[in-house]
């Protein structure tokens, strides 16, 4: 362990913190920002020991276990601020709380998606009876739209309509 | 988008000694970590094939294959070029193996497996600190990141119960900003801690040591090697179980120089467990209605 190793484990330290702080900003399920937090922290710890090595003495050991704490304390509030949260909305997404941001912000409209890896299989029947728009209709299915007026048969359901509803 | 910025990493862990010295004369002088732009190729061509695998662009296993095999040769030559201690080597592979965790736990879609690649990533971190005699807080680090990250575990198991990923899994809040934000700060950073003079060289504190043998052999008191002797063997001798001489002298430390630091952790602790159990508890019916 020499003087590279530390620089070593100062630029690993720097790639980890990085990681969890990309981690931060783009996920958005409320414990997966949680674990990136934390493991920001580990980048941090692992500077505090490196120096320690560095300079042979206790001080950076001793804020690593400061560290270790906060760490501690921060996982047992954050877990229940979660279980808070989620018994009020019961979704785990950050945006369902967007409204404590500021109202001028534009809200992003999101269509709804779901993508599953597994494809959706219909079933499909077998094509039965005649279709309706087939070019040469046969004359026997031809439909006789003169028997009944067609104003008469709406103003007749919505009667019943509302006498069931009366009832 | 989001899939470049851990590849970058792992890729430049890999390939720092790679192209930074080639001659026989550097080899000697090793372990200076140099950036060279020439690690910039295989970092991206890394990438690109990372993406394309997930994508599922790429199905062909035979292309598939050369990629993992053109993988698996870089690193045999980053290997190659480390540094000849055992120490390094672990310690590179605990790093490489953290990192790979890291990439895992920002690429996953689901959470069980992002859970699953910050346990990866937090144990190798243990792993770091064990090798840098850090033993207590390597242990101590296992014991409440292991504890905390089962129970988160269990709550992202309890939570995401379902067949199919949730909108909030897939769509990222601005992917490709983030990544490069993180990008340029880990670009500062390594500039930050790489070029000349960015921190000031070794120098052993000898007033609170942190082991008797970090010293080199002239500067070590007679008593202090005698010390150091007798606690090897009697420790060995006895066989109750060897106390590592850094984690009696934390220990001494915590316990001296740094009580009050110590009382305010357990403070702060307790003041934490009473906002968690107040937060946690359901909210019950006001006594007035």
């Amino acid at each position: 362990m020499n003087d590279a190793m530390t620089q070593n484990m100062l630029v690993f330290a720097g790639v980890l913190f990085s990681a969890g702080f990309v981690g931060f900003l783009t996920r958005r399920s409320l414990i997966l920002m949680f674990l990136s937090l934390e493991m920001m922290l580990a980048g941090v710890s692992i500077n505090l020991i490196a120096f320690s090595r560095h300079y042979g003495n206790f001080q950076g050991q001793v804020l690593a276990i400061m560290v270790l704490t906060i760490a501690a304390c921060e996982a047992a509030i954050a877990l229940a601020l979660v279980v808070s949260l989620y018994r009020k909305k019961a979704t785990l997404d950050v945006r369902a709380w967007d409204e404590l941001s500021e109202t001028l912000v534009p809200k992003e409209v999101e269509a709804p998606m779901s993508m599953s890896t597994v494809e959706l299989v219909f079933p499909s029947l077998t094509p039965s009876g005649l279709d309706p728009l087939q070019d040469p209709v046969l004359s026997e299915f031809s439909a006789n739209v003169s028997v009944s007026s067609p104003s008469n048969e709406p103003k007749t359901t919505v009667k019943k309509a509302e006498v069931t509803h009366n009832a | 988008m989001t899939d470049l910025l851990p590849i970058l990493s792992t890729a430049s862990l890999w390939n720092t000694r790679l192209f930074a010295q080639t001659n026989v004369e550097a080899l000697a002088s090793r372990v200076e970590g140099t950036w060279s732009w020439a690690m910039v190729i295989p970092i991206v061509l890394g990438a690109i094939g990372y993406l394309l695998i997930q994508e599922g662009v790429v199905r062909n296993k035979l292309w598939i294959g050369l990629g993992l095999i053109a993988f698996a040769t870089s690193v045999v030559f980053a290997v190659g070029f480390l540094p000849p201690t055992l120490d390094a080597y672990i310690v590179f592979l605990f790093c490489t193996v953290a990192t790979g965790g890291g990439v895992g736990f920002l690429t996953a879609r689901e959470p069980v497996y992002a859970a699953l690649g910050f346990a990866t990533a937090v144990l190798s971190t243990c792993g770091i600190l064990f090798m840098h005699s850090a033993m207590f807080i390597a242990a101590a680090t296992m014991i409440v990141y292991a504890g905390a990250t089962i129970i988160i575990f269990l709550f992202v198991l309890m939570f995401a119960q379902q067949t199919e990923l949730r909108v909030y899994d897939i769509k990222l809040t601005n992917p490709c900003l983030a990544c490069l934000i993180g990008t340029v700060m880990m670009i500062a950073i390594s500039y930050c801690v790489t070029h000349e003079g960015s921190f000031p060289l070794r120098k052993i504190d000898s007033s609170r040591l942190m082991s008797e043998a970090l010293l080199p052999d002239e500067l070590q008191s007679e008593d202090a090697k005698v010390e150091f002797d007798r606690q090897k063997s009697t420790s060995s001798k006895d066989g109750l179980g060897i106390v590592p001489q850094t984690t009696a002298g934390l220990g001494r430390a915590l316990y001296t120089d740094y009580l009050i630091a110590v009382e305010l952790a357990g403070t702060v602790l307790l003041v934490a467990t009473i906002g968690a159990i107040a937060l946690a508890t359901k909210p019950t019916a006001e006594v007035g209605s």
